[in-house]
């Protein structure tokens, strides 16, 4: 975990410094790294795969509080209201296990961190607009906050693991093509907390595909991990 | 197909009258409406009447549409199918059909359940093409029949969220060994169905145990193992075990089925058997080692001996090798009447022999330590604790006596010879006086030959006897059995023509035989006896079938005790009395001198007036022995004054000197408790 968290940090400083020159560089990730210890990717892939579980729990407890605090119980079951769609739905992700098993590794790998990027914007936003309510609870705040944060680490994770995996050294993604989260600022109470109660439930479900991608990769690297 | 579901039912009327209500309604409607015709009312109200007819009408019946039907579960084995149940509302009385429809992920397309017929009545079935995961599904419920339909309340499913796997299969309970102590270990598989090769189902498993009996459950947590073992574990009782599983989002499986093992009992490892045979040879070498350092104490706590007769002073081989040649034949006791019956075969015979040998056997006495020891040869069993000797009582005497032989007794009593110095007295004219000295510790045994004088008593000082012990008194008894007639006596005196050799009587106990005189002696002595030997308190019990006597005539001045034979033509009280002696040589005591030896004088004295009282046979009642006693007491009272007791002679002559006589009788008396 601490030599994770040490590369996550060079990476994440090198890809800051990608990220000021987006139109003459896409993001590298330097792979010669003098001072870094190197890790095996099956250690690799067994945190990311934690990573994911955490998150996945996490942001399960996080929708729970939201919802008993903030949203009125009739609301509760409809989960997805007309007009607020999961914002990653036009994402080109499989959603069936016949369509997961038929792509490939790396496509796989390219879906989870589609998936991972799309949303660190919006829990920025979701930290605000917690903010704005009265009585939001402290422990739902920092929840929050740590999926904020952990999901970055998660994303720098699986950037390693694309590189390791697959063997290429970059990786091409729009980043603008992400950025499909509208903010809105100038709603009601009530729409607020529908908008960010349906943004609760589909970050939640990303994060279980999320867990299950990862898990599906390494089951299929059957040499070496036992999945029966 | 309807393009929209609305969210909220849109509920008929209904009235859920029975028919008697509608019945009595309907007639109320009809009662109005021609009213209201009557009246002229509007159509407004007609029309309101209309329907209300129509209503009641409706309800007559019973009829109308559905009832709500409600989604209750739906449910995902895998993650890949899933279905959906619901339960019917009331039907309205009328055939009800059920479809569900649903919406995928907030996009207009209503679709309907591809499947009816797969799970069941009332239920919907979605396979894997139309399983998309992470996708919102809201599917509602209608229920239709002729009156209408209605709507259930809409419900939204994330095929991730509903997954509940089937049970864990083959569970298997096997019982370990672990260093001797048992355990189990349970393995199973997970659901069939579900798909864990691929990682797309990740499955916890969860394992509940408990002891046939007990009421509560032992729960572990084996995570995503197949297999975990089970420590707590009692030999001889049996256990249950369930698994279930859980995806690591979802819902626990059920149960699966209890599976029983029993553990044998005395489930003990190889090296606990080890230790407990190691143990136990160890033991079994210790109690062996302990019983042979102690098997004769064991033998003889476990085996006792049988006491047998025993008379200390006694040496019983010596006197069944017949080799107590002195004068034990002289101990007669009367009330043992020799055996009646002639058959000597029948009886085993012991009888005393009676002899008078040359001159160095005078000597009366075999010269064994009888005090100590009977039978020299049979230390070893003849032992004066044990009684060995004494094992049998008819042969005691003959068998373990017989190994002393002549030889011993001469060999042993040419000390002894001296012992006993018989003197012998001429017939008429010398005096000679057998001097017996009893020596202690000498062939004393046999010496006693004057049973008046001897008696088994050891108060009965007389010289000899007072160191004898009660058996070797019995001896004297039993060898003073047979009395050398006096006239054989005197013959074998009168040959020896000895004044003071000693003379030596030698007795020998001979089985079955007639006696043989080893001395010249033409008279037979022959005593049957049956010695008895018993070692009671110094009681003893000797039978003698046949006996003879030699009673004490009288004292003479000069102390000597004068014996003479019982006057042995006398009839004898009962019959068989084998052998009646006349006797014609005796030896009468003619007194006991300084030394304490008691002087034997031959005497030709007969008595005819005594009688002899002669105790054939053994196994006369007490009354004949009594009334044998009695005669003989009788008789020599009648004759002679009695003689109470026999005492030292020294000291009392008084009673010898009427007659000589000792009176037996009273003597013997006082040992009725002994001889009957």
């Amino acid at each position: 975990m601490m030599t994770f968290f040490k590369w996550h940090f060079i990476v994440q400083r090198g890809a800051w410094a990608v990220l000021l020159w987006p139109f003459l560089f896409t993001k590298c990730i330097p792979l010669d790294c003098q001072d870094c210890p190197s890790i095996s990717q099956e250690k690799l892939l067994d945190r990311v795969i934690q990573h994911a579980e955490l998150i996945y729990r996490v942001s399960e407890e996080s929708c729970t509080l939201f919802e008993e605090m903030f949203v009125p119980f009739p609301l509760r079951l409809q989960r997805n209201q007309a007009g607020y769609a999961c914002i990653t739905k036009a994402l080109p992700i499989p959603s069936s296990k016949s369509e997961i098993q038929q792509i490939s590794d790396q496509w796989l790998l390219q879906s989870v961190l589609l998936l991972v990027q799309s949303w660190i914007e919006p829990l920025v936003y979701l930290q605000t607009t917690l903010d704005r309510y009265d009585d939001a609870p402290e422990l739902l705040l920092n929840k929050t906050k740590w999926l904020s944060g952990k999901l970055l680490s998660l994303e720098q994770g699986v950037l390693v693991l694309i590189t390791k995996v697959l063997n290429e050294g970059m990786v091409s993604t729009s980043y603008t093509e992400q950025a499909i989260f509208q903010y809105d600022m100038q709603l009601d109470m009530l729409e607020s907390i529908i908008k960010d109660y349906t943004l609760f439930n589909c970050f939640k479900k990303d994060a279980h595909k999320i867990e299950t991608f990862l898990k599906l990769l390494k089951c299929r690297q059957t040499d070496k991990y036992n999945c029966a | 197909m309807f393009l929209h579901i609305p969210t909220k039912e849109v509920k008929p009327y209904e009235l859920s009258l029975n028919t008697s209500h509608g019945t009595s309604l309907l007639k109320l409607a009809c009662l109005c409406l021609y009213r209201k015709k009557q009246r002229g009312a509007k159509m407004k109200e007609m029309g309101l009447l209309l329907l209300f007819f129509s209503v009641a009408c409706g309800k007559v019946t019973g009829l109308g549409p559905p009832g709500k039907p409600t989604l209750t579960n739906c449910r995902s084995p895998e993650k890949e199918t899933f279905t959906c149940w619901w339960k019917p509302g009331p039907d309205g009385g009328l055939p009800t059909t059920y479809a569900l429809y649903y919406l995928k992920d907030n996009s207009e397309t209503v679709y309907e359940c591809p499947d009816y017929h797969t799970a069941g009545r009332n239920s919907c079935f979605f396979n894997k093409n139309e399983t998309s995961v992470w996708v919102n599904y809201n599917i509602t419920v209608v229920a239709t029949n002729k009156m209408g339909r209605t709507f259930s309340d809409p419900v939204d499913v994330d095929v991730a969220y509903i997954v509940q796997p089937h049970t864990p299969e083959n569970v298997t309970v096997n019982v370990m060994e672990d260093e001797g102590w048992p355990f189990l270990r349970v393995s199973w598989e997970s659901p069939h169905k579900a798909d864990i090769r691929s990682g797309w189902i990740t499955l916890v498993y969860e394992l509940r145990s408990k002891m046939e009996g007990e009421e509560e459950w032992e729960e572990h947590f084996p995570g995503q193992q197949k297999t975990f073992n089970i420590f707590s574990v009692r030999s001889g009782s049996s256990y249950l075990v369930q698994v279930r599983c859980r995806p690591d989002h979802g819902f626990w499986s059920e149960w699966s089925p209890t599976t029983k093992t029993k553990v044998p009992k005395f489930f003990l490892g190889r090296s606990l058997w080890i230790l407990i045979l190691v143990f136990s040879i160890l033991v079994v070498l210790i109690l062996a080692w302990i019983i042979y350092m102690n098997c004769h104490s064991l033998k003889h706590s476990i085996l006792p001996p049988v006491p047998g007769p025993k008379i200390k002073g006694f040496d019983h081989q010596r006197l069944k090798n017949g080799s107590y040649k002195d004068g034990l034949g002289a101990l007669m006791i009367p009330e043992y009447p020799p055996s009646s019956s002639s058959n000597d075969d029948d009886l085993l015979v012991e009888y005393l022999e009676v002899f008078v040998t040359g001159e160095q056997d005078i000597s009366m006495e075999e010269g064994k330590e009888i005090q100590d020891h009977y039978c020299k040869s049979e230390s070893s069993t003849c032992d004066s604790d044990s009684g060995h000797g004494s094992c049998d009582s008819h042969t005691l005497l003959i068998d373990k006596c017989k190994e002393t032989s002549k030889d011993e007794l001469n060999s042993n009593c040419e000390d002894a010879s001296e012992i006993i110095e018989l003197e012998i007295s001429q017939n008429n004219q010398d005096e000679k006086t057998l001097s017996y000295d009893g020596r202690p510790d000498t062939c004393n045994g046999r010496v006693k030959t004057w049973p008046s004088v001897f008696t088994p008593l050891p108060q009965y000082t007389l010289s000899a006897i007072p160191q004898k012990s009660s058996l070797e008194i019995v001896k004297q008894h039993c060898l003073s059995d047979t009395l050398f007639p006096p006239g054989s006596m005197s013959s074998n005196l009168v040959n020896q023509n000895e004044s003071f050799g000693p003379s030596y009587w030698e007795f020998s106990l001979n089985s079955k035989q007639l006696p043989q005189i080893h001395s010249q002696s033409s008279k037979h002595l022959q005593a049957y006896s049956d010695i008895n030997i018993s070692k009671k308190d110094n009681e003893i019990t000797t039978l003698f079938k046949s006996t003879q006597y030699v009673e004490v005539k009288n004292v003479n001045n000069k102390d000597m005790v004068l014996l003479q034979p019982v006057e042995s033509g006398s009839q004898s009280h009962a019959e068989g009395c084998p052998h009646v002696h006349q006797g014609k040589d005796y030896s009468k005591v003619k007194g006991v001198n300084s030394d304490k030896m008691l002087l034997l004088e031959s005497g030709v004295n007969v008595m005819g007036q005594e009688t002899a009282t002669c105790f054939c046979d053994k196994s006369e009642t007490n009354a004949m022995k009594e009334s044998g006693y009695m005669s003989s007491a009788n008789v020599w009272k009648h004759k002679h004054p009695p003689m109470q007791t026999v005492l030292p002679v020294q000291e009392e002559q008084k009673p010898f000197a009427a007659n000589g006589y000792v009176d037996t009788a009273t003597m013997f008396s006082t040992y009725n408790s002994f001889f009957i």
